[in-house]
Parts: structure tokens; sequence; C-alpha cells
């Protein structure tokens, strides 16, 4: 027992008295703030404004442009595009990308032009003449005649690159040209808008005592949790992996297995490894509750927090034991893995299957969150492998009843009792072949003989 | 414990790996206080027999008594092993390795940094206590090795190669350090290619070829079972008794001497009989004990 101990002791000081753990404990915070900040920073940014030169034959066109392209418009735009960037958090990357463009996208300015007496191919050779000369950036001719079905509105830029500012003006062109075809053939433009505004569809989920939960909330909530066991168990696991390998690497090996049993070899770096890990992640969640803390003193904060799931003590508990769980299945293949191979590198190409697994586990944590009691959500929430990813955040989404989350823990210990088991085998025997990394069928025979 | 009593008992120890078989019904007693050379080629089953002792591995037959009590691991805190592949942490501090390997032997916290001290200036390596690895030369990683091998005051040593990489300074250092030991009755297993340095060390020797034991016993005894059969001749004359191949096999001319190997059944003072006979004048005659470095070569060469 000594031993195990000290090899505990050993795993984690050589972690945790680092000053990349240091770095890395602190960077997760930093980047969540960085992450609620940045829309609003890029926000007060302003870019150059696009000078554009419209000709308007119509005179119908252009001031209502010039409306919906207001510096005033604009910036409503923008602080919406904000708002919706930091509460939808699942949008894809192409939105994401498109949105913080957007708040950065700057106003125009239009230039007046005298068309008078010069014919469309003079008034495009001016034109042309002015971006070239770079007294403009762009143009736009409207056809005289906006209601033909083949009518052409030519817009030339320079910035043909600046799809925001493009997409821009191009919806707000279409809207100009929309309310000019309504109101020729008059219809009430502002009834039409009216009767066919959209419904304001309130989502709340209802929990088994009847409380209502605002549904926007507790999705993040669920994935913040199962986002933050994923990374750390993908993180530690990792860990583990490297240090079998450093081992096995460096023949240390030798001397480890000459003082001490491979189990307590291999149990203590577990264990070692895993307290680090919950070090790490005791900081994460005593700054994540800290903030609430502070949230909850502001008036704002309240507010915020009110729409927040209720996280209760046991629901804490639970997730520690999953945690813990899932770190004993992952690491235990991890460590498996390393002593297989013979370097980091190699190592990472074997580490690919149990990623994938973990990575399967916590998509599955979405179709959870949809229906925390469909037979998918149940099933994904015993079977060992994803459990520990999926059984949180069906806690979180919807407490299932007391005998699933008890079988649940009892199948994964399970798979953990044969996991360790299997890897002490491997590790064993594995750690003292040097030179190339092992078969399948050799590592097979091992766990045999071992 | 009686001192007569073995240290190391290795009884009828046969291990295979598959259809190979390292270790083939081996049987050897290692006796307390004395430097007992565990010799053989590459692959004759050296480091499996030792990764046996020490309670890495377990033989597939026959057991292995260490202290009069079968080995179990109990028993590794009282062996001392310098494996032939050296392996330290390469970012963490001597010191921190140093206390982890002596808690790794059951050593008290405060017991290990008192040997590490000692040790450490010992080796001339106190100034290096705080670095990493990572900046100690392979010479003093080595020291750094055999620390951890001896700070639990071990009442065995096994040490495989434990002068590779060493300069001639160091290794002077080295056997001067294993002496000390010896005489405070720590029993040393010694395993090496280095016929030279294995005959100036060593009292018991044991040479394994292919899993199986090929000669051993008291150094003194398997020299002398092996024979004078080289003769550090310097005469004038004589060269037709010389060449005669029934009682010469080779004659290899040095400098100012010649080196005469005797056929078998050959006798040394037949030879200088018939020398004398021939009217060679004689300076010196001299029958040469084989090296040991003979005898492996004699019976590792002559097999394969």
């Amino acid at each position: 027992m000594k031993k195990f101990f000290a090899v505990v002791r050993h795993e984690y000081k050589k972690i945790v008295y680092k000053w990349t753990f240091l770095v890395g404990t602190l960077l997760f915070p930093i980047l969540g703030i960085c992450f609620a900040l940045v829309p609003a920073l890029l926000f007060s940014l302003k870019g150059e404004a696009t000078r554009i030169v419209i000709v308007d034959p119509t005179q119908r066109i252009e001031p209502r442009l010039r409306a919906a392209l207001s510096p005033e418009r604009m910036q409503e735009k923008a602080r919406q595009a904000a708002k919706d960037a930091s509460i939808d958090i699942s949008a894809s990357q192409e939105e994401q990308l498109k949105r913080s463009a957007e708040l950065l996208v700057s106003g125009f300015v239009f230039l007046p032009f005298d068309t008078t007496g010069k014919s469309d191919d003079q008034v495009r050779q001016e034109l042309n003449a002015k971006a070239a000369a770079d007294e403009i950036d762009a143009y736009l001719l409207i056809p005289a005649d906006i209601g033909a079905r083949n009518a052409r509105f030519e817009f030339r830029s320079r910035k043909a690159g600046d799809f925001v500012a493009n997409d821009r003006l191009r919806d707000a062109l279409n809207q100009a040209v929309r309310s000019e075809r309504l109101s020729v053939a008059n219809i009430d433009e502002e009834l039409l808008k009216g009767l066919s505004q959209n419904i304001n569809f309130q989502a709340r989920s209802i929990s088994e005592t009847g409380d209502e939960r605002d549904s926007d909330m507790l999705y993040l909530a669920s994935l913040v949790i199962g986002m933050m066991i994923y990374i750390t168990l993908t993180i530690y696991g990792q860990v583990i992996m490297g240090a079998v390998v450093e081992e096995k690497e460096t023949r240390i090996a030798e001397i480890l297995f000459s003082s001490a049993t491979p189990f307590q070899l291999m149990f203590g770096k577990l264990v070692g490894v895993g307290l680090a890990g919950l070090t790490q992640l005791s900081i994460w969640v005593g700054s994540l509750v800290a903030l609430f803390a502070f949230l909850s003193t502001q008036a704002e904060g309240a507010e915020f927090l009110s729409t927040m799931p209720a996280i209760t003590p046991l629901m804490l508990v639970y997730f520690f034991i999953f945690f813990l769980v899932g770190y004993f299945i992952y690491a235990s293949i991890f460590a498996l893995i390393g002593s297989m191979v013979t370097t980091v590198q190699e190592g990472g190409q074997f580490a690919f299957p149990p990623m994938m697994i973990m990575l399967i586990g916590f998509y599955f944590c979405f179709a959870v969150i949809r229906d925390p009691n469909s037979s998918l959500s149940f099933w994904v929430s015993i079977a060992p492998l994803f459990a520990p990813m999926t059984m949180p955040v069906r806690i979180l989404a919807e407490m299932p009843p007391f005998w699933q989350i008890a079988l649940s823990i009892v199948i994964n210990c399970l798979a953990i009792t044969g996991l360790v088991w299997l890897a002490s085998r491997v590790y064993r025997v594995g750690m003292l072949m040097y030179g190339k990394r092992a078969t399948l069928p050799e590592v097979w025979k091992w766990i045999r003989q071992a | 414990m009686s001192l007569t009593d073995a240290t190391l008992k290795v009884a009828n120890v046969s291990k295979r790996f598959g259809e190979f078989t390292a270790v083939e019904d081996l049987s050897f007693e290692v006796m307390p206080g004395r430097v007992f050379g565990f010799l053989g080629p590459n692959g004759a089953g050296k480091t499996t027999t030792i990764r046996m002792i020490v309670g890495i591995t377990a033989p597939d037959q026959g057991h292995i008594g260490l202290f009069g009590e079968r080995m179990s691991s109990n028993l590794q805190d009282k062996i001392g092993y310098l494996p032939e592949e050296r392996g330290l942490y390469k970012k963490m501090k001597i010191v921190d390795q140093l206390r982890y390997f002596a808690a790794l032997k059951g050593v008290s916290r405060t017991t290990a940094d008192e040997r590490i001290d000692f040790w450490l200036d010992r080796m001339k390596l106190s100034d290096w206590k705080t670095k990493k690895t990572s900046d100690l030369s392979k010479g003093m990683q080595q020291k750094i090795q055999f620390i951890s091998t001896v700070m639990h005051d071990p009442d065995l040593l096994i040490l495989d190669e434990p002068f590779s990489g060493l300069d001639p300074i160091n290794v002077e250092f080295m056997i001067d350090v294993l002496s000390e030991l010896k005489s405070r009755n720590k029993t040393i297993i010694f395993s090496t290619h280095l016929m030279e340095t294995a005959e100036r060390l060593c009292n018991d020797i044991l040479l394994i070829n292919k899993g199986r034991k090929v000669i051993g016993g008291r150094l003194r005894d398997v020299k002398s079972s092996y024979g004078h059969n080289r003769i550090a001749l310097r005469a004038t004359g004589g060269e037709a008794v010389l060449a005669d191949r029934s009682v010469v096999v080779k004659v290899i001319e040095h400098a100012d001497e010649t080196d005469v190997e005797l056929a078998d059944g050959a006798d040394p003072q037949g030879l200088l009989k018939s020398l004398l006979e021939s009217g060679a004048v004689i300076n010196k005659f001299e029958a040469v004990e084989p090296s040991l470095n003979d005898i492996f070569i004699a019976q590792i060469g002559g097999e394969s």
C-alpha cells in the first residue's frame, strides 16, 4: 500500500507541480471569458466605409436604400448579431465566421453622381474611371423599369471579397425593390408585414415535478457539462498514455517492475493522474461557482441565473461519480495502448479509436438533451464507454429514475474492472518489450500468458 | 541465516516465450559476500534469468529462493537491480527521481534524503542534485542510476553491465565502491561481456549459453580445471620441436616472447624436456593459466 501511494504521489506531483499545469488550468477560464468578450470587443471596432454611387433613374429605390443602410440601422443589426453569437454556440463554423464578420461591417457612404445627358455606356466608363482613381469603391446601376422580369441590377465593386457588405447591400436592395413593387401594386406594406409576422414561440421544458425551465439554457448547461467531461477525459487519457510510453521508452519500467508490482504501478498511475485531473476540474468548477456567486449579486446576473437549470448537490455527486467512472474507463484504455506502442507518435495513431468513441459519446449528448426519456437516451446512458458523457447530461436534462443511474454505475464499474485487469496484463508484458510495436495477436497472447 | 546459506538459489528454472526457450533447467547458487560473475554471449538468457531473480517475471518451471525464502514481491526491497538498459525520467530533478525510487523500495523519506546526500557526495554529484536528467552527461546519469540501485542498502546487488558508458577513471572509482560494498558482506551478481573485468572482480562465475549452464564454480577452480595448455616462452633454437603438430597446436610470435598453445594431452613438462634435448637455450618457460576470455571463446566460440 505504501508503494501504491508513492506511485500516486509521484504521478500527481509530476503533473501538478509544473508551470504548464498552472497555465492550462488558468487558460480555460480565460478562454471562456474571451469567448464571451471578443464579440463585444469586435462590435466596437470600425472598418472603413464603402464609398458607393447609386445611379437610380427611377429615384424610388435610392432613398429606401439610404435609409436601410444608415449607420443607425447597421449598428442595430450588428448588435443583434453579437447577441445571437453569444447565445447560439452550436452554430456552424461558417455561420459563426459570418456573424463575427457582420460585427465588423462598416457603413456605406453615398456619393452623388450626375448622369444627366449621359448614355449608359458613358456612365459606366466614367464610374469605372472613378473607381480606378480610388475616388469610389463601388457603384450600383438600377434599371429604369424595376418591375420588368428581366430587370438587371448591376453592382461593381473594388471590394468584391467583402462578402458581408455585399450581402448586406443585396438584402437591402431586394427589400427596397420589393416594397417599391408592392406600393406600385397598391398593397400596404405595413399591413403585409403585420400579417406575415412570425408567431411568438415560447419553448420551456417541464420537469417531473412540474416546474418549468428555460430550454435554451438547459441546452447550454448540458452542453457545458458534456464538454467539460469530454475535454478532461481526452486530456488526461493522453497524459496517461504519455507517462506510460515515457517509462517504456526510457526503460524506467524495468527498475519500477523490480521494485513494485505492475498492478501497484499501473493503478497508482491511474489514481495519481486522476487526482491531478480532479484538481484541475475542481478549480474550474470552483471558479464557475464563484462567477455565479458574483453574478447573483448583480441585478442583471440574477436574472440570467434564474434561467439556469437548478443544479442540486445530489447532481454534483452524480457528476463526480460519472467523471471518475469515465476517467478510469478511458485511462485504462490509454494505459493499455501506451504499453503496446514504442513512441508517443505511434500511440497517437492507436489512440484514434477510443477518441472516436468518446466523440460519438459526446454527440449522443445532443440526442439525450433533445429527448432525455427516449429509449436511445436510456441505452446510451447505461452503455459502458458512453455513459460517462451521456448520463450526466441526462441527469441535468431530466433526472432519470434512481435504478437507471445505479444500473449505469454498476455496469460501468464492471467495465472498469475488466479493462483494468486487461490493461495490467498487457502492461506487465508490453512494458518490457522494446524495439517494436506489438501486433494485436501478440497482445492477445500476453493477456492469456501473463 | 548462517553464512553458509546461499543468498540466492536458482533451482531447475526454465522460461519459455512461446516456442522459444530462453532458459532451460538452470541451477546455481550465489553465496553471501561474494562477487558472482554471470557471463554469457548476447541472447544467452542472462537478462531473462535476472528478471526472474528480481521478480519481474516468474519462471515457468523450477523455483528461485532468496535469503532462504521463496521469491516474492516483499523480497524485492532487499535487491538492488541495475538493468542494462538504463532509464531515468528526463525532465525530473535528480533528487525527486531518487526519492521516488527510494519510496518504491520502501525507504522512508528522511532516510532516503540522508542516503541521497551521502551518495551524491560520494559520487561527487552534489552540485547536480536539483538539476534535471537531461542536463547530465551520460556518465553522470550512469552514476545516478547506480545510486538508485544501492541507496536502499540492499543485501543483494544485481548489476547488468555496470561499467558501460564510463571512462576508465570512473570505472576504477566504481570498482572501489563495489569492493567496499563487498567488504560489508553484500552479495554482488555481476553480468558482463568484459571478461577482463570479470576476471578481476569475481570470486565465482557462471557461464551460460542458449539458456543452459556451460561451466560454473569458483573462478580459481574453473581456471585450473581448464588446465595449463599455454606456455609463455623466451628461447633461442628448438624450432623443430615447436613445429611438431602432435605437441604444439599454435605458435604466436610476440616482440620479445612466443606464445605456445599445447595440443590436447600434451604436457608442459614433456615440451620443456624436448626443448632442452634439442639444445635450445631457454630464458623463460612459464605455464600460463587460461584467461577467462580464452575459456569464454573456447566454450562459446566452439559451439557456434
